[in-house]
Parts: C-alpha cells; structure tokens; sequence
C-alpha cells in the first residue's frame, strides 16, 4: 500500500502546474505594471506572488517527478519537460533574488522575458505528454478530420498483410495515443509486435489463439461505463467489425507477419474483412433520387400559380431547389393545367399525380422534366399511347401505374430508362403471360403486379382456449 | 347566495388582477429590464448554437402551424405506420430461436442471470422455460420465425429485424413513453408530434397525426404516448375510432345543417381573431386553424375511415371485421390514411402481457391468440402497401415496449397458473420495413438463451434516430426550445442504425 504513495502524490502534478504556470506569468507583468502610475502595488505584495510562484514550481517539480515514475510517458519527453521545469524554477529563483534587491536592470527583465518563453516552452511538452504530440495541430488541416479519420482502403485485402495492413491500422487509430510513442499507460505500448507481445504492467495484452482469455478483447467488450474499458468512453470507440476482426486475428495466433488470405476465415469476418476493400465490394446502396448537380431555384409566381390549382409544391428538403409536386389536395387537376407544370421543368424530381383527373396529353408535359426521379401516375386516365412521351426521363428512378390502362406493349416504350429501379403494374393491363417481355424491358428494375393474396387459414379465425 | 356572490367577487379580482399585471409600471420596468438582459445575453452568446449550419430551423408559423414542411435533407420515407403491440410481445415465441433454451426448460434458473437484476413480477429463484413454438427459417434472408406468424413468415424479405433491443424500463408505462417520446416520465412530445412538428401535413383536410387503438384497453402510458408534451397542441395525435363516430364529437348535432356549422365557426374565428390584434398570442392562431381543420375533418374523416368501400377482396385480405373495433381494421385505416398523405399512425394494440396469471395471458393460450389477430393484417399492410407502391415511401414499424424472461414468471415467488413470461428488458425484438429499409437483413443477436443482447444492442433513442433519419432529420439538429434549452426526441441519446439502412 505505501508503494502506491508516491504515484497518489504524483498524480497531483496536472493540478499542481497549473499555479506557477499562471503565478510565474503573472508576476513579471505585475512587476512592470506596478511601476506605472495609477498601478503601484507594495512591494510586500509582489514578493508574496514572486515566492508563491516558485514554491508551486517546486511542488510541480517533486510531483512531477513522482508521476515520471509510473513509466506511462514517453522517455525523450518527460526527461525534456523535467529539465525545462527544473530550468522554469531556477531561473525563477533568480529573478526573484533580483526582485527582492530592487535591481530592475538589463539582466532582470531579460531574465522575465526568459522565464515567459520557458513556462511555454515547458508547459507545451507537458500537453504533448498528455494529450499527445499532434493534439494542438490536429483541428487545423482540412477541419474534417476532427472527428473520424476516412479509413484507407485496402486494394486487395485477401493478399494483404494482416498484421500491418488489416490490424495495426486499427489499433493505430484507437490505441496509439495512449499506448503510443508518446504515452505508455499501463505500461503497454501497442506500436510494435515487440510491444504487442510484451503487454502491459498487469498483464499480457493478448494470449495467441485465447482471444476470449485476452485481456485486450475482455477490455474491449466490457460495458463503456465501466472503470477498465478500452478505449476510455470519452475517446473514440472502434466499432462492432473492428473488434471481431481483432478478435478473430488473435484467435489465428496472432500472426505478425502473414498474409489474409492464408488464414481460415468465418463468413462473418469475410464480410468484415471484404468491407476494408470500400466501396467495390459494400453493399449496394440506394442510389439517391435527387440530383446531385446544383439548379437554380423556381421563380416564386410559378409555384404560387400551381399552389392555387391545390398542389403542394416544395423544395424536397431544406435549402434544396429540386422540387417536389403533391397532388393529394388536387384532385381536379387535369389536362387542361398541366402547362402550369413547364416552368419548373427542371425543378421537379418527384411527382405525386396519384388519383387526379390526368391523362396523357399532361404526360407530353411532364416527359419535359429532365430530372424526374420519381413519377406516380396511379389512378389516372393515362395510356399506352401517353407513355411514348416518357422515354426522355432517363433519370427516372420509379414508376407507378397502379391502377391504369397501360399493357406490356406501352412498357416496351420505355425500355430505354436504365435508372429505372421499382415499376408498378397492380391493377393494369398487364397478365402474368407478360412476365418475360418486362424482364427483358426493365432487367434491372422490381417490378411489381401486385395481386398478392394472403389466404385465410383455418387458424386465423379461431380463438385458442 | 353568499358563496355565489363571493365566488363571482372572487373571478371578478382575479381577471382585474390579470389584467392589471399587464398594465402596471412596476411590470413594465421589470419586463423591460429581464427582456434587455436576454437580449445582452443573447447577443454575447452568438455562438452557443446547437452545430455548424443551424440546420435547425424549423419555419413554424402559427397560423399555419400544420402547413408542409421540408425535412432537413431529401428524406426516404414519407409517413410512418407504427404498430405497437403493447403489453410487450415475447421475443422467445415469435422471432428470437433459442433451441439451447429448451435444453433448460424446467431448471432452476442459474444464479449468475439473476444476480443485480430486478424483475417486475419474479421473484427468488425462476425456473427456465425453453420456447413455447416452433421455429422454422423462411425467405431468401433465411429470417427464423415461428409457427404463431404463419402469415408473415412470407413477407420476411421485405423486413429488417432488430434482435438486440434493450431498454431501461420494466414497467409498461414508462417503457411506452420511453418508445415514443424518448422519456420514461410524462411530458415530452411524442414521436409523432414531433413529425408533424417537423413536416407538417400534406393532406390539408386530414391531421398529420392519427392514433387508432385496439385490444379493449387503452396503452398504459394512456394517452400520453401521443400527446404533444411542450409542442404547440395542435401537434397532438388525432384518436380515431374504428367503431361507431371515428372521431368524437365531430358530427354535427342533430338538426344543425353544415351552414349553420359553417356561420359559428366563423363567428367563433373572428372573435378570435380580435383576442390575437388584442394579445398577438400565437396559439390563439392556431386555434383558428384548428377549428377550421375540425370543419374541413367533418367531411373528410368519415369518408378516409370508411372500411366498406375497400373492395372485398383488400377487406379478405386484411381480415377485417366491419362494424367492431379490432385490429385488422385499423390496420387497414391505416393504410388508407398514409395513402391520403397522413404524416404518421400510430396504432396500439393491448394483450400483450404474457404473464401467465390466466388463460389469456398465457404464453402458449392468450399470446396464440394475439398473434391470431394481428399476423394475417400486418402481413397484408405489408404486401398491400408494396402493391402499391407505397412500401418504397411508408416505414413500418411493429414492436412492443420491452422483451420477455427466458424464465417462467413465479409471481411473488409461487409459480403461476399458466406458462407466462416476466418484463424483459436486455433483449427484445422490433423490426421494421419500408421507407427505405433493407430488405431482408437482421441485424443484432442475442446470447445463446435469449437472455441479453451479444451484438448489435439498440435502444429507443437508436430506433427513434432512425426513423427521423429516414424522414429526414438530423435527430440531433431537430430540435425545440423549451424552458431556455433546446429539446430532442432522442434526448441525449441515439445513433442512427445505418446497419439497416437499405
């Protein structure tokens, strides 16, 4: 138990250096202030701040060194910082002396003007020590890289090392700042296999081929709240696939030097290890139906002239030109209005024309909006004929037809819209025998005919008892 | 008549005192003083907002306080369906397949599951009890489901499960406010009100907001679960009936011709529009708005809520019962209104309580039934909605409040009548389909007897992330001043699940 006391006492040492840092600062300032007029302070008074400051310094040094002792800290650093601080109290010291004899010549202010440039000097490397040494630079740069880091793909990851390419990158992101080159808490420096392999002052960081009985992972997939999980809470967690790839990297002895694809890998970590190639391999994400490029906004009178016929026309989310254009309060809208449209021909991405009074003559129009993503035309008049004037929509994402007279033959007019994604046929023309020919159409769209049916079984109806 | 006279004395000081405050110096000074103070304060705070951007804004105004709104970003989902099947639906019969659980069903319950927790209802030493179904995987995704959903196990494709819910109240009432408006204790807004809050409606004659009840009980939180807390009142969910008047008081009174409705509601706007020159209160504003939506709702809910005009075969396939308030129907209704550009229903279902205490609240009797009453209709919301092309734009969401124990619920240390299941709340299943979901994906699993959550934990705040994400909402930008600090619906919590985003 005694062991531990001078480590207690050491960890004062963030506190403590706050006080001559701010003490010594402020000193010298008062000093020159003070032989100004209107600012004349008793020379009782400074020399009370001159010897707060430097018995502070001095219990900075003591409890500093206390705290160098725990070993968490990078050598080269802490041994500079110590000296620094040591220089910091002594050349303290000796400004005072000439304080205390009144003797304000070249030397003393050189000395004052020293002091300031050492405390900095000093107190930069103690923040160094702490928060690590690209911590007062880190929020320059591109200003994005603050939070998250974009992680580097790896071209092939089935050929790539795994400690050096899959696994250290991950560690350096989360681990190094602490178990770095710059900081070693717990002893542990995570920064080379050498390292890796020694562990920490409690214990192994890791057992080859025990990842469950490892301390690294058990550390790792403790609740965030508790006292020993790694990272601490406040810093930046490494995700769910990080971990089991970690995990799973132990499991495989933990080899330093071989190559993924050597390695036996479960389906989950072949996901895993799949997803570090980026985007190639990922998952197919929906494709966004607003266009990317920048338009100019619609004129005001335009969509006011539209909004008196009831149809709900508004950018499609905030500070947004494209449009969108709800028809659910317009239910009159019919042919006759559908030029009210062409203004905003290259505003509008989604058309919700559903149940209005429309047919295809109002589909010449809208065939004119190039950016259309979205077009529904359930419930109205519109026919095979009207579609011919949909081929130039190429950005058309989805289709609806519900509830139309429309057949396969119309469809085949719109054969060319490669965006194409969802169609929707329930209650058309369209039969079961069509099936082929819109495959072919739309390869690459879901196509739906509805008509689904849920049977009633014989159990729905009865009540258990 | 003394009392009345002192009663009337009483109003008569209360009112002139009212109005005095408004009026008096010293009221004025003071004001004035506060009011300056804010504005200093305010103005040396020019960067205390709540990000970069202020994307916040939201452009509310009074008179409109329903108009249609943009989200903050092109948003994939359009409305919301949420079934909440209150009562908290076991997790272990329907989707969560834990063949070890069996191995135990019987046993003591080992110690190591029950030190530091507290159940609802169990108390002492449990015994396990292993899944009361069969279990069998469907669809491409291979999703388990079990043989109580006969109906959905078809529709498993279209669904994203979420197996490691979790949660941090064993209570039903404070779990469902906890679900809906992100605060185990009353007050906040609830989910919906905070989207219609948000995005307003489309369709100016509905409200953006319906709620449908079914089950003979209102949830436990009542209804709170769909009040607006600190939202302005008008944001509050509409209950629809699906029996007898579908709203309440909306019909007009035997012998008053819809003229005549016309004529007061104006008389009564147009003195409230004199209270607002006079007091310039925004709510009076929306009052009026208010009244005007109820005249406009007159006609247009009777006619939406109206089941018998669906054509038969929609009313087979959802099972309908017309005429009696169940389910099904709502289930239905719902459907109906997300086509009419209502923003969010919100439909509860009570029953769910499997504890064991009788028949109906047994595990292998009432739950059976439950499922009975609901699979056929949420299945056909689902396949209905895809037909027409609404599943794209619709988020449909089915879960309850919390999950249920793996072990038998021994009420007060004596065993119950029935096999039943206590509040669970490490681990519990809600899933989710549409409005730009991924198709056929679980995400989360649980450990091997279902006790708690091994991957993939989510809470309320996550499920409530993400259903603004797929809104449109940043849910850490949409925000609401109240009380001099901003308010979210996720609180201080929530990660949108991108784990399931399609």
């Amino acid at each position: 138990m005694l062991l531990f006391i001078p480590e207690f006492i050491g960890r004062f040492h963030p506190l403590l250096v706050h006080l001559p840092i701010g003490i010594l600062l402020l000193a010298p300032l008062l000093q020159w202030l003070s032989r100004r007029e209107g600012y004349t302070l008793a020379a009782g008074v400074l020399n009370v701040v001159w010897l707060l400051g430097i018995g502070s310094a001095l219990l900075s040094c003591i409890t500093g060194y206390l705290l160098s002792l725990s070993g968490e800290y990078d050598k080269g650093t802490v041994n500079l910082h110590m000296w620094a601080g040591i220089g910091v109290t002594l050349v303290a010291m000796f400004a005072a002396v000439k304080v205390f004899n009144k003797q304000f010549d070249n030397i003393y202010k050189a000395t004052a003007i020293g002091l300031l440039l050492l405390i900095t000097f000093t107190g930069h490397l103690g923040g160094s020590l702490t928060h690590g040494g690209d911590y007062l630079f880190a929020g320059l740069g591109d200003g994005n890289n603050r939070t998250d880091e974009k992680p580097v793909l790896i071209a092939d990851v089935q050929a790539a090392d795994v400690y050096a390419d899959v696994v250290s990158p991950m560690l350096k992101s989360r681990c190094y700042s602490c178990h770095g080159p710059q900081k070693q808490k717990g002893g542990l420096r995570m920064d080379s296999p050498e390292g890796l392999m020694k562990g920490g002052k409690e214990a192994k960081a890791f057992i080859p081929g025990k990842p469950d009985e490892s301390e690294m992972i058990k550390r790792l997939l403790l609740p965030p709240s508790h006292e020993d999980h790694m990272p601490p809470k406040e810093k930046p967690q490494l995700s769910e696939a990080q971990i089991a790839l970690i995990h799973w990297w132990i499991e495989q002895g933990a080899p330093f030097n071989k190559k993924v694809q050597t390695l036996t890998q479960p389906e989950k970590i072949k996901t895993y290890l799949q997803a570090l190639q980026g985007a190639t391999t990922e998952e197919k994400k929906l494709p966004s139906n607003v266009p990317a490029a920048e338009v100019a906004p619609a004129a005001e009178k335009d969509i006011a002239a539209l909004a008196a016929k009831g149809v709900l026309v508004m950018p499609v989310a905030q500070d947004v030109h494209y449009l969108s254009a709800n028809f659910v309060n317009a239910g009159g809208f019919s042919d006759q209005d559908a030029a009210l449209l062409l203004p905003l021909k290259q505003q509008l991405v989604w058309l919700k024309m559903g149940n209005t009074g429309v047919g295809d003559s109002t589909l010449q129009v809208i065939g004119q909006c190039p950016n259309l993503t979205v077009l529904q035309l359930n419930n109205t008049s519109v026919t095979d004929k009207g579609l011919a004037f949909l081929q130039p929509l190429s950005a058309l994402q989805s289709l609806n037809l519900v509830g139309t007279a429309v057949s396969a033959a119309g469809l085949e007019q719109l054969k060319g819209l490669q965006q194409l994604q969802s169609v929707y046929l329930y209650r058309t023309k369209v039969t079961a025998q069509d099936w082929p020919q819109l495959k072919k159409i739309f390869p690459q769209a879901a196509i739906d005919s509805g008509g689904y049916v849920v049977k009633t079984l014989a159990t729905d109806t009865v009540e258990k008892k | 008549m003394i009392q009345k006279e002192l009663h009337d004395k009483r109003l008569l000081k209360e009112a002139e005192m009212a109005v005095t405050r408004m009026y008096t110096r010293r009221h004025f000074l003071m004001e004035s003083a506060m009011g300056l103070g804010a504005l200093a304060l305010g103005s040396l705070l020019p960067g205390c907002g709540t990000g970069k951007g202020s994307n916040n804004k939201i452009a509310f105004d009074p008179a409109h306080p329903l108009a249609p709104r943009m989200p903050m970003f092109p948003g994939r989902a359009k409305s919301v369906i949420y079934l909440h099947m209150a009562g908290a639906p076991s997790q272990l019969e329907l989707f969560d397949y834990k063949p070890a659980l069996q191995q135990l069903d019987g046993q003591d319950c080992p110690p190591s599951l029950l030190e530091g927790k507290r159940f609802a209802f169990i108390r002492g030493v449990p015994k396990m009890l292993g899944p009361q179904a069969k279990f069998a995987q469907y669809g491409d995704s291979r999703a388990w489901v079990s043989e109580h959903l006969p109906h959905l196990s078809g529709v498993v494709d279209d669904i994203s499960f979420l197996k490691g819910v979790t949660t941090d109240q064993f209570n039903h009432a404070p779990a469902q406010l906890l679900v809906h408006t992100g605060s185990p204790r009353l007050g906040r807004p609830s989910m919906g009100s905070w989207i219609t809050y948000g995005l307003g409606t489309e369709n100016q004659n509905l409200p953006g907001f319906v709620v449908l009840t079914s089950g003979g009980k209102f949830p436990d939180a009542g209804k709170s679960v769909w009040g607006s807390g600190f939202l302005p009142s008008v944001y509050q969910g509409v209950q629809c009936r699906s029996e007898g008047d579908p709203v309440l008081f909306i019909k007009d009174p035997e012998g008053m011709d819809r003229n005549l409705r016309k004529a007061s509601i104006d008389a009564i706007n147009k003195v409230n529009e004199e209270e607002y020159k006079e007091y310039n209160d925004p709510e009076i504003l929306s009052r009026i708005s208010q009244y005007e939506m109820a005249y406009k709702m007159q006609i247009a809910v009777p006619d939406v809520m109206n089941i018998n005009d669906e054509p038969a075969y929609i009313q087979e396939m959802y099972g309908v019962q017309p005429g009696r308030a169940c389910f099904a129907n709502n289930v239905l209704l719902a459907r109906k209104l997300v086509e009419k550009g209502v923003r969010f229903v919100q439909l509860f279902d009570w029953g769910w309580d499997s504890h064991g205490t009788d028949a109906s609240l047994a595990i292998d009797i009432g739950m059976i039934n439950k499922c009975r009453q609901v699979d056929k209709a949420v299945t056909a919301l689902i396949l209905d909605l895809k037909q027409r092309g609404l599943l794209d734009e619709t988020l449909v969401v089915w879960g309850g409040e919390f999950g249920r124990t793996p072990m038998m619920e021994n009420r007060d240390g004596k065993q119950n009548p029935f096999k039943g299941r206590d509040h669970h709340v490490d681990a519990f299943t809600i899933w989710m389909a549409g409005g730009g979901i991924k198709k056929g994906y679980t995400h989360g699993e649980t450990d091997e007897i279902g006790y708690s959550a091994v991957s993939g934990k989510v809470t309320a705040f996550d499920i409530q992330a993400t259903i603004l994400n797929q809104l449109g909402f940043d849910h850490e930008k949409f925000t609401y001043d109240y009380q001099g600090r901003p308010f979210r619906l996720t609180d201080v919590g929530g990660k949108v699940i991108r784990e399931i985003i399609a």
